[in-house]
């Protein structure tokens, strides 16, 4: 459980998130909402601990983030973001062994390259381990980084007790396939009881994924709930500015937007 | 094939080269010491031997001006690759140095102004510090050029090329401008001085000054060779390395003042060599990794090899005189960079590496 009470944050005079309580619950995938420039990064950086609340307090299951040494967060709490360019050539693997930093001081135990190895298997990227990163396309790089965080939270590892993965806008320029395959992926940690924190653009995907929902709206909260159907369409039409309609998906019986100016 | 090497067997190779190298250059000058008379010669300064009057001279060439001169040499090249790994990582670009940030031209500035206005009463205030005066002034340039540019060319947690590439000139305009006046002002001893030390020599290598620059490296070699792992997390950036517990506010202050203090004393000693850490960790980057755990002590053994190889071509070129370490660096280093880049550029359509 990630619990946010009355988290406000202020960059120099501007105001981002004001009043924000918020709480992430373990075994569900809880999806941040938003248009642009609402806050949603903010409130996920704050709930990773990168940034400090103004006021408010951010809770990891009734411990103080903020009390927590960097290297025994980071064996809890990883963190995804959009693509990332490297500077250097590195091979795949050696990116997905970064995730495995927090868990050993000088070089790698046989335990540390098992996980890597079975990170990349589990994303599909096994046969790659030796591509230099920077020749991959853009979906296979963001398979590397799902690999590389994964490994830093591996399950029954060291550290056993609470996990934290936040995804900070994970599917941004990927295509349908990636999508799909890196949610699917995500919800695979739900079983063992990870909490899943998500900042997500496209709403039929987080409808579709999403367990909780925490709708932002010029730094407040405008809506959170854990019923998918709470997330009307007047909330939708008043925090996205578009008209917004309902249409029911023939086959599955989902319940999809269509979304119009 | 060098790529399947393990990063142990391909240290381990390199250690092999410097060794032979470093023989070859304690061996190799304008006196030749066959291997049997080094090895009776370093018996002889430990007692082993005893003494013989016929050879005092050899003797004393090989223990007093080359062995010191092949370990300046070997600890200075060490220093300059070390550092040129540390800077690319904490700059996050390929082609950061120790010259093109003015790290280099900034410690220089320093020293240059020591050498001339050292006796004078407007830094009356360096005496108490004697020979120090010269490392400690060129940290202090070298270091706030360093620091300078690195605060210029970084915003929002991401290091701006064009904005680094830019301060780094404006930097090393400065420096080399004030190294100028002050040998336009000087005397002709400490002109030369400054000539010669823009080129960087080992001529004047002496015991104390080698045995200073070692210390100096080996501790801010195990200092530095800690954040192998700091500098691949950097390689995400900044919020990503925080991600994985390693805090970049915690490591970047530290690296730079530690990278500038090596690079300090050995600029200190013997003067500004360029292209030695800009090649090596390219040349180790292309024949293996750029894993830093893997580069941080490769560039130090490939750097102190390629030094004393240079060393032996300054030597030899000109005999009996010889040329500034300086001068085959840059002839020597500049094509064999854009060799490099040309072949990557080939190979990899365009990006800096394929």
């Amino acid at each position: 459980m990630v619990e946010l009470h009355d988290v406000s944050f202020t960059a120099g005079a501007t105001p981002i998130l004001h009043h924000v309580d918020a709480q992430f619950a373990p075994g569900r995938f809880n999806v941040i909402l938003g248009p642009n420039g609402a806050g949603k990064s903010t409130l996920l950086k704050v709930a990773t601990g990168t940034l400090k609340p103004s006021t408010g307090t951010v809770r990891y299951d009734n411990a103080d983030a903020a009390s927590w040494p960097p290297d025994v967060l980071a064996r809890r709490r990883a963190v995804l973001s959009q693509h990332m360019e490297l500077p250097f050539p590195l091979a795949v693997e050696d990116v997905v062994l970064m995730g495995r930093y927090p868990h050993y001081a000088r070089t790698p135990a046989r335990r540390d390259r098992d996980i890597v190895n079975q990170a990349l298997e589990l994303v599909g990227m096994a046969d790659r381990r030796q591509q230099i990163y920077s020749t991959l396309s853009g979906g296979e790089r963001q398979k590397t980084h799902l690999a590389r965080v994964l490994a830093q939270i591996w399950a029954g590892d060291d550290a056993s007790g609470p996990r934290y993965l936040f995804l900070d806008e994970p599917t941004a320029s990927l295509d349908i396939h990636y999508q799909i395959h890196l949610l699917d992926v995500a919800r695979g940690l739900l079983a063992d009881g990870c909490t899943v924190v998500a900042v997500l653009h496209d709403l039929n995907i987080a409808l579709r994924y999403g367990d909780t929902f925490v709708v932002l709206s010029g730094g407040t909260v405008a809506c959170a709930t854990d019923r998918r159907d709470a997330v009307s369409r007047e909330l939708l039409e008043g925090v996205f500015r578009v008209r917004a309609h309902q249409i029911v998906d023939p086959i599955a019986g989902r319940t999809l937007w269509e979304f119009s100016l | 094939m060098l790529k399947r090497l393990s990063n142990r067997s391909f240290h381990a190779l390199l250690a092999v080269g410097l060794a032979l190298a470093m023989v070859a250059s304690a061996s190799i000058g304008d006196f030749v010491f066959p291997l049997r008379e080094m090895a009776r010669f370093i018996g002889q300064a430990f007692h082993l031997i005893p003494l013989t009057t016929a050879d005092t001279l050899d003797r004393n060439v090989f223990l007093q001006l080359r062995l010191p001169r092949v370990l300046l040499g070997t600890v200075t090249g060490a220093v300059l690759g070390v550092s040129g790994t540390l800077m690319q990582g904490l700059f996050r670009n390929p082609i950061v140095e120790p010259g093109l940030v003015g790290t280099s031209a900034g410690a220089a500035l320093g020293a240059a102004l020591v050498f001339v206005l050292g006796g004078k009463a407007t830094l009356a205030f360096t005496a108490p510090l004697g020979s120090a005066a010269v490392p400690v002034f060129a940290f202090a340039g070298g270091f706030a050029a360093t620091v300078l540019v690195y605060r210029v060319s970084r915003s929002f947690g991401k290091v701006n090329v064009f904005t680094l590439l830019l301060a780094g000139i404006a930097v090393n305009a400065v420096s080399s401008a004030g190294t100028g006046f002050l040998s336009y002002i000087a005397r002709d001893p400490q002109a030369r001085n400054i000539t010669f030390w823009n080129l960087g020599t080992f001529t004047t290598a002496d015991w104390r000054g080698a045995v200073i620059v070692t210390v100096t490296f080996a501790i801010c070699y195990l200092l530095s060779v800690r954040y192998g792992k700091a500098l691949n997390a950097l390689m995400l950036g900044e919020d990503e390395a925080t991600y994985t517990g390693l805090d970049p506010a915690r490591f970047i202050w530290p690296l730079l003042v530690v990278n500038t203090l090596m690079v300090a004393m050995a600029t200190a000693m013997v003067g500004v060599i360029a292209f030695i850490g800009l090649v090596v960790p390219h040349v180790l980057r292309l024949l293996k990794s750029s894993d830093y755990t893997f580069l941080i002590p490769g560039s130090a053994l490939l750097g102190a090899m390629l030094m004393e190889i240079i060393d032996v071509v300054a030597r030899l070129v000109i005999a009996p005189a010889e040329l500034p370490i300086g001068i085959i660096t840059a002839v020597v280093g500049a094509p064999v960079f854009l060799g490099i880049l040309i072949r990557q550029q080939r190979r990899g359509g365009g990006a800096f590496y394929g």
